[in-house]
């Protein structure tokens, strides 16, 4: 090490500048995050950073406002059902998916994976059509299957990875010791896939959360998602309530990576 | 591999018709809607034209947006390039607690929702905003910039809201490249420099080429940014369809828009690969 530094003369500032540029890039990633729970702590009455002082007066106004505590429970019900349902489905394609080979089985996986490849406006503007087609337009439950399949792409993706690391030979012991196909899904794969299903649940939770073009063009009548509550608010009172909001959001998405982190190691999880 | 053909169907069955029914189908219906008459009680009318394509082709304010939103879009992916290169590298090179550590950073704008992630934009480049006083604090500036409601920081909002999306492919990619590699070039009498643009640079290719194309896909299509960010002043398509779709409900317009821009992106994309299909064939061989 020290021999090659000495070989090359400007090594050593080549170095420093690099490891420059990489904390002025993660300063950069993390700055708006920072930023928001820094001013939802303020004890002024602006938004600002650094904030005036600190409270939690901003969060007692949040949880006094009906509009926004309505949107977060209502973000809270769609993220926890489209959670539930699309591990579901997601747990059955990935098993399916397992069984294909050769091309089908590359089509198979970019069907699975088409709403994270098409961009959000397109499926919103369709889905918008086609809900009030089938009379579900301005419902929730309409909303609520825009939120499945957005979030469909994220729980695949990460229950099939966790598939992939089970080793076909524990299925076939299973099966030649005389066990069903259930028995064996039931007693040996669910078992080792669990915490890849538990991580697809959690980020379609997250992924459902943070939804907003879609949330935009399918609210139901008289309901918002936090995220459209929050840009209303933002539009008409640009007031620490919203920081305290959007501080919300923040904290819950970081309890979600690090349950992640918790289960199954981030490396593995992208 | 022992289930049966039928059983896997079945459990793919869910799965497929939540996209067919929930996308394709939706899809198909707005390509259907982009052809419909205006209507005036409902949202569309019953018969079948192509005056919304006329329309929009006819008048040069609809090609300045569109220029706008895909230049805007290029712009944002050559910045988000830049900056995700070396975090991907830096990246593939961390191991153990550093390595999750890094990831959870790059992460956690991914898993923040782009809403909060614009808001938080807003907090840093207001007038007496943090951006603005450490600029003034070291002299660059003497006044406030006016920042808020700017292309610029619709751009800076943008290529931060896609770095991982640009990050996590060339990372991978990365990780790919044989450090015997690198490490027998430098032996042989490479510069550092020549290491980079010889070897890791065309391998990385693999990497760059689905990064860059999903982040001008999904930059293209970005509604909550300039809605948010942009202020009053300037349109993006994204921002224009909406507004047909729920101001003014002219859904046959709002659709014949949308198709537009798809399809001039999946041009732009289609000649970038063209383009961009040696480069690739390269890293391959």
């Amino acid at each position: 090490m020290s021999m090659a530094a000495k070989t090359f003369g400007g090594q050593r500032h080549v170095n420093l500048g690099f490891a420059v540029l990489i904390i002025a890039l993660y300063v950069f990633l993390l700055v708006p995050v920072v930023t928001i729970v820094g001013a939802s702590l303020t004890n002024g009455l602006m938004i600002e950073f650094p904030p005036q002082g600190l409270s939690l007066r901003w969060y007692q106004e949040f949880f006094a406002r009906q509009d926004l505590v309505d949107g977060l429970l209502m973000s809270l019900r769609i993220g926890a059902i489209t959670a539930v349902v699309t591990s579901a489905i997601a747990m059955m394609a990935a098993l399916a998916g397992q069984a294909l080979s050769g091309k089908l089985s590359g089509v198979f996986q970019l069907g699975m994976t088409l709403p994270l490849l098409v961009p959000e406006l397109l499926t919103a503007v369709g889905l918008l059509f086609f809900l009030y087609k089938i009379e579900l337009g301005k419902t929730v439950a309409g909303l609520q299957f825009g939120h499945i399949l957005m979030s469909f792409p994220y729980a695949y993706v990460s229950i099939s990875a966790a598939l992939r690391q089970v080793p076909s030979s524990l299925e076939e012991a299973s099966a030649s010791l005389g066990a069903t196909g259930w028995q064996t899904f039931r007693l040996v794969i669910l078992p080792l896939v669990m915490p890849g299903l538990a991580m697809g649940a959690i980020f379609a939770f997250i992924n459902s959360f943070d939804l907003y073009t879609i949330s935009l063009l399918l609210k139901p009548l008289g309901g918002n998602t936090l995220p459209l509550a929050l840009f209303d608010f933002l539009t008409y009172e640009f007031k620490p309530t919203a920081a305290a909001a959007a501080t919300i959001s923040i904290i819950l998405s970081i309890a979600g990576v690090g349950l992640v982190q918790k289960l199954v190691g981030l490396q593995r999880a992208f | 591999m022992m289930r049966s053909k039928k059983l896997t169907w079945a459990l793919a069955l869910p799965a497929l018709a939540l996209i067919f029914i929930f996308m394709i189908l939706p899809i198909t219906n707005m390509v259907e809607m982009s052809f419909r008459t205006p209507g005036s009680s409902e949202p569309f009318g019953d018969d079948y034209t192509f005056m919304h394509y006329t329309r929009i082709l006819g008048d040069g304010y609809y090609w300045g947006v569109l220029w706008r939103s895909l230049s805007t879009a290029g712009i944002v992916t050559l910045l988000c390039l830049i900056v995700s290169y070396p975090i991907a590298w830096h990246l593939s090179r961390a191991k153990g607690f550093k390595a999750v550590f890094l990831y959870a950073c790059i992460a956690s704008p991914l898993m923040t929702g782009v809403l909060v992630r614009n808001f938080g934009w807003m907090i840093v480049a207001a007038l007496n905003g943090p951006l603005n006083e450490s600029l003034m604090a070291l002299g660059i500036i003497e006044r406030p910039l006016r920042l808020l409601f700017t292309q610029s920081l619709v751009i800076l909002a943008l290529v931060h809201v896609f770095v991982p999306f640009m990050v996590l492919p060339i990372n991978n990619a990365l990780r790919n490249i044989p450090q015997s590699l690198t490490e027998a070039s430098a032996s042989m009498g490479a510069s550092r420099y020549q290491v980079f643009r010889d070897i890791i640079l065309p391998l990385s290719f693999p990497g760059i080429q689905p990064g860059v194309i999903l982040v001008y896909v999904l930059a293209v299509a970005a509604y909550v940014t300039p809605a948010l960010l942009g202020g009053q002043m300037v349109s993006y398509m994204p921002t224009l369809i909406i507004g047909e779709l729920t101001g003014t409900f002219q859904w046959p317009f709002g659709s014949a828009l949308a198709i537009v821009l798809s399809v001039s992106t999946v041009l732009i994309v289609v000649l970038f690969t063209r383009l961009t299909w040696k480069l690739n064939e390269r890293a391959r061989a």
